[in-house]
C-alpha cells in the first residue's frame, strides 16, 4: 500500500473512532450498533467493517487510540525541562483539558473502558491496551524519584492516586455536579497531587 | 642483613640479626597494605560479602566465609540449613585444597632446589577450581554465601560432578605426592612409612633430612586454630599438651611499626597457625609422629600441608553423602541485616591460618595469622 | 640462542594478586608456556629476580601490570610509577589485567594517595601515562576471566590487530553484555520478578541487584573455569568489568517506584518500560512455577 493510501485509511479510521466515541458517549456503549455508527458517517455498514472487523475490536482500537493520544501529550510534558512539580500541573492539564474538549473520550475510558471489563478482556489484558499512557505516567514517577523530587514508594500507591483523583473528578463533571469548569480545578488538583508525592 | 622476599603475593622484608656468626632474630617487614578494612567502612554490610574476598587472590573463599559469618553473628536467632552449612564447608575445603597444591609446587619444592612443575601446581588446583564453579558460580572470587544459606540449587548431577573432580584431584595425589593408595595414607601413623615411599612429596622431606635441614624452621611449639567445623577442631597445643577451651576475645591484634601486617597473639603469647596447628589439635597420627621426631620444624610442617590435602577430599566426599538435596539453600532471615545494629565475629580456618573478622555494621577488622 | 618466546613482565601493583590466581586457571598453560616467558611473574619461576628486572636492564616484549596505581606505592625500593615508565618504552604492548590497572577497581579507596587504574580513574582518562595509552590493552574485570588474558597475549604473539572500545577493552569479549547467555534469561525476558535466592528458578535483576544486563563482559559466553557463571548459580552480577567497580548497594536493585533505576544497554526508558508493561500483563504458569514441577 503506498503512503498516501495509507494515511488515508488511517485518517478514515480515526474519524470512524472519533464518530463512534461520541455515539457511545450520547447513547450508551451497549445500544450503539455499528450500523448507527455507519449511518452518522454516511458510509455503509460493509464499509465499516472493513476498517474493524467488529465492535469488540473497535473497542479495543479506541482505547489503543486514546492511550497513544494523551501517552503522546504526556510524553511531551515528560522531556521538557522543567521541574517535576510543573509537570505535575501540565499533567492534570492536558488530561483536564482532554476532559473539556473531547469529553467523549475521557467519558469512554471511565465508563466503557473500566466498566465493561468483561469487552476488553481478550487482547487488553492487564494494562496493555493503556501501555503508551501507564508508560509516561511511570516515567514522570521514575525521574521525580531519580531526581529527589517524589517520595519513593510502591508505584500502585502512587498511580492509584494520581489516577483515581483525575478520574474522580472527570467523574464528578460528567454527573454535572462541579460548580466551575474542570480546568478551573487545575491549580488546586496538582497542587494536592503534588503535595501528596513530594519527599 | 635485610632481605626481600618476593613472589608471597607481594613482597616482604626480612631483617635478619646475627650473634656468633647465626640468626638471632627476624623481624618481617610487610611494606604494603591494602586497606580493606578503610574500604569497607560506611558501606552496606552485604558489601562485605564483596569486598572482603578482594584482599586476597588465593584465599578470597576464606575471607568471604569468615565475613558471612561474622555478620550472622550479630543476630540473636538465625536458622541456616544443614545443606548451606554443608555446601559452604565443601567449597571452602576446596580452596585450601588448591592452595596446598599451588605452595608446594611453586613455593616450596623451588624453595628447595627443585624445579617448579608449574603444571603439577595447575592441574589439580585447577580442578578444585571448578569444584568450587560448579556451585558457587567462579573462581576466584565469588560471593555466593549470603546471610542465611548460600544462592545456589545445585542438583544430583552437579553433586556428581563435583565428586569426579574430587577423584581425580586424589588420583592425581596418589600418581604425584605420594605413590600409595589414598586410603593407605590416611590411615598411616609413621612418617618413616611415609618417607619410604616413592613421590614428590616424600622426595622433598628427604632431601631436607639428608641436608640436615630437619630442625630448621622450628618455632615457639605453639599451636592454635578457632576456625570450628565438622572437620577443624578449635583448640590449642602447647607442644603436644591440648585445651579445648580458647576464646576469640583472647586474640589480640598489637601494631607493628616496622611493618603494615599487625601481629597476633593469644593471651599476650604468640602461637603457630595453620595445618600443623590444625593437625596438632586433631590429634592426626602421622603428623603426631612426625612433631615426636621433628618437633615444629619445617618437616612437620611440610607432611601437615600436603597431609591435609587427601584427609580433606576424603572428608569432602564424606560431607557429599551427607548432603540433602530436599533442603533448602537459602533460608531469609527474619530480620533485615540493615536493621541491626551489632558487633559480630567469625573464625575460619584458612589456608595457611585462620580468618578473624570483627564486624560492625560501620567498621571491619581482619586479623589473620599466617604462616 | 636467543629464545624465540615472547618475554612478558608480570608486574603487581596494590593488588589481591586475584588476576595472577585467575590465570593459573587457564587451561592450556603448557603450550602457553611453549610460546611465552616470563622474565617475572607473582607466582611462576622466572629467570629475573625483582631487584634484576628494576636494576637492570632487561629485554621485554609485553608489559602486563596488575593492581591500582599510585605514586606514592613503592616495590622493593622503587616507585611503581618508574617501573612501569622504565619498560613502557621498550615493549610493544601493555596489558593492564583487571579492574584495578585499568580503572582503579577495589583499590582505588586505599590509603595511597591518587590511586587510578593506567589510564583512568573510574571512567576519567589520566594524563599521567598518556604517553603509553596508543599501546595500551585493557582486560578489565574483578578478576579478568583466564581466556581473556591469554587469547590477547596469543592476538599480540601473532601480531592480529585486536578492535578496541573507548576504554580500550578487547570488543570481541566485551562487546557483549554478562546477560547474554544467563539460563535465567527466560525470567528477565518475561519480567518474572519473584526471584528467591537460593533458587534455580528467577532473575536476579528486579529485586537483587543484578549488573549483567548493562554490564560488559563475556561471562555467560565462556563461562568460568569452563564450568559455570555468577548468575547461571543464582549470584548477581557486580559489575565487575566496568570503570564504576565497585558500585556498592550489592544485591540490591534501585528502583525509583518500582522501577529498575538502571536499565540494560542501549534500551530507552519507554521502551523497557511499554515491554514490562505489556509483558506484565500475563501469567506464563510454567515460568511461575519451580522449574521440575510437573
Amino acid at each position: 500500500m503506498s503512503i498516501k493510501r495509507a494515511d488515508k485509511k488511517k485518517e478514515k479510521k480515526e474519524l470512524i473512532m472519533q464518530k463512534a466515541l461520541e455515539l457511545f458517549a450520547s447513547k450508551g456503549f451497549y445500544s450503539t450498533t455499528i450500523p448507527d455508527i455507519a449511518l452518522s458517517l454516511k458510509m455503509s455498514v460493509g464499509n465499516i467493517y472493513n476498517y474493524f472487523k467488529s465492535k469488540d475490536i473497535l473497542a479495543k482500537e479506541i482505547i489503543k487510540y486514546i492511550s497513544i493520544y494523551l501517552g503522546n501529550k504526556l510524553k511531551d510534558i515528560n522531556e521538557k525541562d522543567i521541574s517535576t512539580q510543573e509537570k505535575t500541573r501540565q499533567i492534570v492539564e492536558v488530561y483536564f483539558g482532554v476532559a473539556l474538549l473531547k469529553p467523549e473520550m475521557i467519558d469512554y475510558f471511565l465508563r466503557i473502558y473500566l466498566s465493561n471489563r468483561e469487552v476488553f478482556q481478550d487482547g487488553c489484558e492487564g494494562m496493555i491496551c493503556v501501555n503508551e499512557f501507564v508508560t509516561e505516567i511511570m516515567i514522570y514517577f521514575e525521574e521525580g524519584v531519580e531526581c529527589g523530587d517524589l517520595r519513593d514508594q510502591d508505584f500502585f500507591s502512587a498511580f492509584g492516586l494520581f489516577m483515581g483523583y483525575l478520574g474522580g473528578m472527570v467523574f464528578l463533571k460528567g454527573e454535572n455536579i462541579l460548580p466551575k469548569k474542570i480546568d478551573e480545578y487545575v491549580d488546586d488538583i496538582s497542587i494536592n497531587i503534588y503535595k501528596a508525592l513530594r519527599t | 642483613m635485610i632481605k626481600l622476599i618476593e613472589k608471597i603475593e607481594g613482597e616482604a622484608k626480612l631483617n635478619f640479626s646475627f650473634e656468633k656468626g647465626l640468626i638471632d632474630f627476624v623481624e618481617i617487614e610487610f611494606l604494603s597494605t591494602r586497606n580493606i578494612e578503610k574500604i569497607l567502612q560506611n558501606k552496606n554490610a552485604l558489601d562485605a560479602l564483596v569486598i572482603t574476598p578482594r584482599v586476597c587472590g588465593i584465599c578470597n573463599h576464606a575471607h568471604l566465609m569468615a565475613s558471612v559469618q561474622a555478620l550472622e553473628s550479630c543476630y540473636e536467632e538465625l536458622e541456616l540449613s544443614n545443606r548451606a552449612k554443608i555446601t559452604r564447608e565443601l567449597t571452602l575445603n576446596f580452596e585450601i585444597i588448591h592452595n596446598h597444591f599451588k605452595w608446594f609446587y611453586l613455593t616450596i619444592m623451588p624453595l628447595m632446589g627443585y624445579k617448579q612443575y608449574l603444571l603439577k601446581a595447575t592441574q589439580p588446583s585447577q580442578l578444585m577450581a571448578k569444584a568450587i564453579a560448579t556451585i558457587a558460580g567462579q573462581y576466584p572470587h565469588t560471593s555466593y554465601s549470603i546471610i542465611g544459606g548460600v544462592v545456589s540449587d545445585i542438583g544430583m548431577m552437579d553433586l556428581i560432578k563435583v565428586e569426579n573432580y574430587i577423584d581425580k584431584t586424589l588420583k592425581f595425589f596418589e600418581q604425584n605426592l605420594v605413590h600409595a593408595k589414598s586410603d593407605e595414607f590416611l590411615e598411616c601413623n609413621n612418617s618413616n612409612k611415609l618417607l619410604s615411599k616413592e613421590g614428590d612429596l616424600p622426595n622433598l622431606v628427604n632431601k631436607i633430612k639428608d641436608n640436615g635441614w630437619s630442625n630448621v624452621g622450628k618455632s615457639y611449639d605453639r599451636f592454635i586454630a578457632f576456625g570450628e567445623n565438622s572437620y577443624f577442631k578449635k583448640g590449642k597445643s602447647i607442644k603436644t599438651r591440648l585445651t579445648t577451651n580458647i576464646y576469640i576475645d583472647k586474640v589480640q591484634e598489637a601494631s607493628n611499626i616496622n611493618s603494615y601486617a599487625k601481629n597476633v597473639l593469644y593471651k599476650e603469647r604468640y602461637y603457630e597457625v595453620g595445618p600443623l596447628s590444625r593437625a596438632m589439635i586433631n590429634k592426626t597420627p602421622l603428623i603426631k609422629d612426625a612433631h615426636r621426631k621433628y618437633g615444629d620444624s619445617i618437616l612437620s610442617r611440610i607432611l601437615a600441608r600436603v597431609c591435609e590435602i587427601p584427609q580433606l577430599l576424603n572428608h569432602s566426599k564424606k560431607l557429599i553423602k551427607q548432603l540433602d538435596l530436599s533442603e533448602p539453600s537459602y533460608i531469609k532471615p527474619k530480620i533485615d541485616i540493615s536493621d541491626i545494629t551489632a558487633l559480630g565475629s567469625s573464625a575460619i580456618e584458612a589456608s595457611r591460618g585462620f580468618s578473624k573478622s570483627d564486624d560492625r555494621i560501620r567498621e571491619y577488622s581482619i586479623s589473620r595469622t599466617e604462616l | 640462542m636467543l629464545s624465540k618466546k615472547l618475554k612478558i613482565l608480570w608486574l603487581t601493583a596494590i593488588t589481591c594478586n586475584g588476576n595472577t590466581h585467575s590465570f593459573l586457571n587457564y587451561p592450556h598453560l603448557d603450550i602457553f608456556m611453549d610460546t611465552f616467558e616470563f622474565i617475572y611473574h607473582p607466582s611462576i619461576d622466572s629467570a629475573y629476580t625483582l631487584n634484576d628486572i628494576i636494576n637492570k636492564e632487561i629485554a621485554c616484549d609485553i608489559l602486563i601490570i596488575e593492581g591500582s596505581i599510585s605514586t606514592e606505592y613503592i616495590k622493593a625500593d622503587a616507585p611503581i610509577v618508574d617501573i612501569i615508565n622504565k619498560y613502557a618504552s621498550k615493549v610493544q604492548k601493555i596489558v593492564t589485567v583487571g579492574t584495578c590497572a585499568s580503572f582503579g577497581g577495589m583499590f582505588r579507596e586505599s590509603d595511597y594517595k591518587d590511586t587510578t587504574g593506567l589510564h583512568f580513574d573510574k571512567e576519567r582518562p589520566t594524563s599521567l601515562f598518556e604517553h603509553i595509552k596508543e599501546k595500551t590493552i585493557s582486560l578489565s574485570g574483578c578478576p579478568v576471566h583466564p581466556d581473556i588474558i591469554a587469547n590477547t597475549l596469543y592476538s599480540i604473539e601473532k601480531k592480529r590487530a585486536i578492535e578496541l572500545d573507548s576504554l580500550l577493552r578487547p570488543k570481541e569479549f566485551f562487546a557483549y553484555t554478562v546477560h547474554n547467555g544467563c539460563t535465567r534469561n527466560e525470567y528477565f525476558e518475561y519480567k518474572i520478578d519473584n526471584h528467591q535466592f537460593g533458587k534455580k528458578e528467577g532473575c536476579m535483576f528486579y529485586d537483587h541487584g543484578c549488573h549483567a544486563p548493562y554490564t560488559h563482559g563475556s561471562c555467560n559466553k565462556i563461562l568460568w573455569n569452563e564450568v559455570n557463571s555468577k548468575t547461571r548459580t543464582g549470584l548477581s552480577c557486580m559489575g565487575c568489568t566496568e570503570p564504576t567497580f565497585p558500585k556498592g548497594d550489592f544485591f540490591h536493585t534501585k528502583k525509583n517506584m518500582g522501577i529498575p533505576q538502571y536499565l540494560p544497554f542501549g534500551v530507552a526508558k519507554r521502551t523497557y518500560l511499554t515491554l514490562a508493561g505489556i509483558t506484565k500483563a500475563f501469567h506464563i504458569k510454567r515460568l511461575e512455577e519451580d522449574l521440575f514441577d510437573d
